[in-house]
């Protein structure tokens, strides 16, 4: 309610009941976590599951196992076999996806409502009972591997992230990449996966989100009937490394075939709960959502120096990355790109954001906010990834009403602490012809 | 369905939604003095609104030398008004939180607008005065121009985007208006002049339909639309294209786009597929969700699930005016290209000889009547496409209303029929991106001869 009314003052006229105060939440007594909304727009329904399993939680030698285990997760458990889970769901309607960060891995499945007590039955199967078959594990190995290629090795951006990503942090478990070091894609063994499963896929690890054409007591129940029983147990424990302050600025050079270079630049920044976190997000929109924003604005329009300008960071639990990617035009100079990058860093740096700009971000952000909820997919992903990322799914009714009270001596203040050029490591791609190489031996 | 009447021709009834059931959520339909053709649907929720406007034509309307040409004109309605300069449009449009979005697909320029529902009015400003308003400064025209020809270029360092306009080019040939992409080569043949001609042509009253769909009240929606276009000139209608007939090529063709150093092979096997008004497509859809149009699909399984070739392998259906492809489309390591095509040619080959049985078909039924609803009636941007997809391929909403009805009366035997029919094994038209150096050996066997160009040659193989 208190949202609701908050809101109401922000944009008056605007009714904010449907997604305010709707979501009913419970947790079961192994200490899963359910949390409902109830949508009857159309007869589907989004079945989230966020698991607290991630990149973060691996170590050298078995990089990658927590995105090699969402494959693995539709491969096959105790009464359903290999496939089943995706013919099963297919069959009925419906079809799934799932995703891994750093963080967490997600499974998504969409249905229609009368199958909800099959896919509860479903997922609850694989999060107790999954079946490891060496075949299958191998086959599923060149999957990943092929997604590897196709994320990383085929993918200029891909591939220059992951180098900056593992410039900047050198410590702490985001080092690597989700995908894993291509040496430890081919060498997991039967063993890591049982380990590695046993250890994270408990239910007290997972939160349960469910939007769309269901009846909350409805799904209450068939929780309790088909998650309450697995056993809670230990997980993973938080990563004892601390990243260490950089002391200077990195950078990083690769050399690929390809038509343009790229750049990017990536500053640590605070995790996603933290207090700074709204005033960052509104510099993020300020540097470069729209036409109009600082860095497209110079640098595609009036310099004509790029092609495009992004500015963007992941929920992380830990400090992660706040990262810039631009993608110079034929012709210019990459370090001439970077000047004009850093000049426009260091003006949001020096004065204040007039208040008309910063006026204009916050309607950016809200509009944008408000687009993640437009489907029942979009709500449960919202509210499971505020439970984890930011401590409570309240929040995503609340950040608003955040993003509002930030003013132009937050964001240069943020500015001040994140931009600094002894806290980036920048990575640029070199185009590279392979034919010229090959011509010169 | 289209003509010139100034009254609402139709309001859809609003039945909810049911299992097996699907209705468009009721909606008004005019068309205004000028011609336009105006949709407006409620939906109460989320604070937003889209506005989306169809432009007739799309890229069957390309000049010959100019592919591109409606997608580049979209892109620069914005750049300069009557009342707005570029920045100020940009400055406009961020202070409302508005996104604005221009794509040319085979029919149509859609240019898609999302806003608060309170800033309607001021958003709805906004993009008519791109739509009627632009006037095209040399300047701006000149930076655009020169950006879209580096992103043309840059699709290249996008293995799995480029292969799309490499298959469009050389599937259809440059006497098909499919078969002409841009490229940064048609680029070079735009001007201010070819760009503004193209404009005062083509963005008319006739030409022109607008979909408004969201949290707004639905009868000032429409009065706000009335005042903002009816100052549009009716203007001529676009001719469209008379269909042209695919025929399949007596030998197997294909193209191996050289890209050195390439650890993966993207490729597509095309053949002729239907148009959007087929009497076969609601038949010839379901036998691509078996085929290749799911998670479980024939193709996933066997490339993916079982052999672990690849990450993903689907068949793709083009359903537009004109008769479009049918393709398989999939990578996989350098190494293993010629086993990927071989099996992708088996899976084709078991559909062809030995259909489907009756199990499959409620499978793919119950599958499509599963998730169409929420990927096609969901939000408002689904909503308002779908409604501009109705109308510029002159379908009215039954198109929607029985589609669950059409796909039941779907029997095997027609099936098995269309299966035969679109999914052969002779005539095909290969489309390779990789090593060259590694896979010319291992792709030589599928077709006489091999069409063999250089990524980094300008253009994707047309002009």
């Amino acid at each position: 309610m208190r949202l609701a009314l908050l809101l109401a003052l922000l944009w008056p006229g605007i009714s904010l009941a449907r997604i305010g105060d709707s979501v009913q939440t419970s947790t079961l007594k192994n200490g899963m976590k359910i949390l409902v909304q109830e949508d009857h727009t159309v007869p589907a329904v989004a079945l989230y599951f966020f698991y607290r399993v991630g990149s973060r939680d691996e170590r050298p030698g078995i990089t990658g196992i927590s995105h090699f285990f969402e494959h693995m997760m539709f491969n096959g458990s105790q009464h359903f076999g290999p496939g089943e889970f995706d013919r099963q769901m297919e069959v009925h309607g419906g079809n799934n996806n799932a995703y891994t960060t750093k963080d967490v891995t997600v499974y998504t499945d969409w249905f229609p409502p009368d199958t909800l007590d099959l896919m509860m039955r479903m997922e609850s199967d694989r999060m107790a009972h999954l079946v490891f078959q060496p075949k299958i594990v191998e086959s599923e190995r060149g999957v990943v591997y092929s997604e590897r290629r196709l994320r990383v090795d085929n993918d200029n951006l891909g591939a220059l992230s992951e180098e900056v990503e593992a410039a900047a942090i050198i410590a702490h478990p985001y080092h690597w990449p989700v995908v894993g070091w291509a040496s430890d894609i081919e060498a997991w063994t039967m063993q890591d996966l049982e380990t590695y499963y046993k250890q994270g896929y408990a239910p007290n690890n997972c939160i349960m989100v469910v939007t769309g054409d269901v009846r909350t007591d409805r799904v209450f129940q068939l929780a309790k009937q088909y998650f309450e029983a697995i056993p809670s147990h230990a997980t993973f424990g938080e990563p004892r490394t601390v990243e260490p302050k950089q002391e200077g600025e990195r950078v990083v050079r690769i050399r690929k075939e390809a038509e343009l270079p790229l750049l990017m630049l990536a500053f640590h920044m605070p995790p996603t709960k933290s207090p700074e976190y709204p005033a960052i997000e509104v510099l993020e929109t300020i540097l470069a959502t729209g036409e109009s924003s600082r860095l497209y604005s110079r640098l595609v329009n009036h310099e004509q120096a790029a092609l495009n300008a992004q500015v963007f960071d992941e929920p992380s639990l830990d400090p992660f990355l706040l990262s810039i990617v631009i993608e110079p035009r034929a012709g210019v100079a990459v370090d001439h790109v970077r000047t004009l990058v850093v000049s426009e860093l260091e003006k949001i740096k020096a004065s204040p954001v007039p208040e008309t700009e910063l006026r204009k971000a916050k309607n950016q952000w809200l509009a944008a906010h408000y687009r993640e909820l437009k489907s029942n997919a979009g709500r449960a992903n919202m509210l499971g990834t505020y439970e984890i990322f930011y401590g409570d799914y309240r929040k995503l009714y609340e950040e608003p009403a955040e993003v509002e009270k930030v003013t132009a001596a937050d964001i240069q203040r943020v500015a001040r602490q994140i931009l600094t050029p002894e806290n980036r490591a920048v990575g640029i791609l070199i185009p590279q012809s392979k034919r010229t190489e090959e011509a010169r031996k | 369905m289209k003509g010139v009447l100034p009254a609402l021709l139709a309001i859809a009834v609003a039945i909810p939604l049911a299992a097996a059931e699907l209705r468009l959520p009721p909606f008004s339909r005019q068309v205004l003095p000028n011609g336009l053709t105006l949709e407006v649907m409620q939906r109460k929720g989320i604070p937003l609104v889209e506005i989306d406007i169809a432009v007739k034509g799309g890229v069957e309307s390309d000049p010959a030398d100019q592919p591109g040409l409606a997608e580049v004109t979209g892109e620069l309605l914005r750049k300069g008004t009557t009342s707005r300069d570029s920045d100020e449009f940009s400055k406009d449009l961020d202070a409302l939180g508005g996104t604005y979005r221009i794509r040319a697909d085979a029919q149509s320029t859609l240019l898609q607008s999302e806003f608060l529902s309170k800033d309607f009015g001021a958003g709805l400003a906004l993009i008519a005065d791109a739509v009627l308003h632009a006037t095209f400064p040399e300047s701006e025209v000149k930076k655009l121009l020169a950006q879209q020809s580096d992103k043309a270029k840059a699709t290249k360092d996008d293995p799995a985007e480029a292969i799309e306009p490499y298959a469009h080019a050389f599937f259809f040939g440059e006497s098909h208006p499919y078969g002409r992409v841009m490229s940064e080569i048609s680029i070079a043949h735009m001007n201010r002049d070819s760009i503004a001609n193209y404009h005062k042509r083509m963005y008319s009253g006739r030409n022109l339909a607008i979909a408004v769909v969201g949290d707004i009240d639905a009868q000032n929606a429409r009065a706000e639309v009335e005042r903002a276009f009816d100052s549009a000139p009716a203007g001529e209608p676009y001719q469209w294209t008379e269909p042209i007939r695919l025929s399949r090529t007596p030998r197997a063709r294909l193209l191996l786009v050289d890209k050195p150093a390439a650890t993966q092979t993207y490729f597509f096997i095309a053949q002729p597929g239907i148009d959007a008004k087929s009497s076969d497509r609601v038949a010839v859809s379901l036998v691509n969700t078996l085929f290749g149009g799911r998670f479980t699909s024939m193709l996933n399984e066997e490339l993916r699930v079982k052999s672990g070739l690849t990450y993903g392998a689907r068949n793709i259906i083009d359903e537009d005016r004109l008769q479009g492809m049918n393709s398989i489309s999939t990578f996989t390591k350098t190494d293993s290209t010629g086993e990927a095509v071989a099996l992708s040619l088996q899976v084709l080959k078991d559909l062809n000889e030995h259909g489907l049985k009756a199990d499959q078909l409620a499978s793919a039924k119950a599958y499509e009547q599963g998730v169409t609803p929420r990927e096609m009636l969901e939000t408002p941007d689904q909503l308002a496409k779908l409604l501009l997809r109705l109308e510029m391929l002159s379908f009215g909403p039954d198109e929607v209303n029985t589609l669950f009805q059409r796909m039941d009366a779907v029997s095997i035997a027609e099936a098995n029929t269309v299966a035969r029919k679109y999914f052969e094994t002779s005539g095909l038209t290969f489309i390779f991106i990789g090593d060259a150096k590694k896979i010319r050996a291992q792709v030589a066997k599928f077709a006489p001869e091999i069409k063999e160009i250089d990524i980094s040659a300008p253009g994707f193989g047309g002009i």
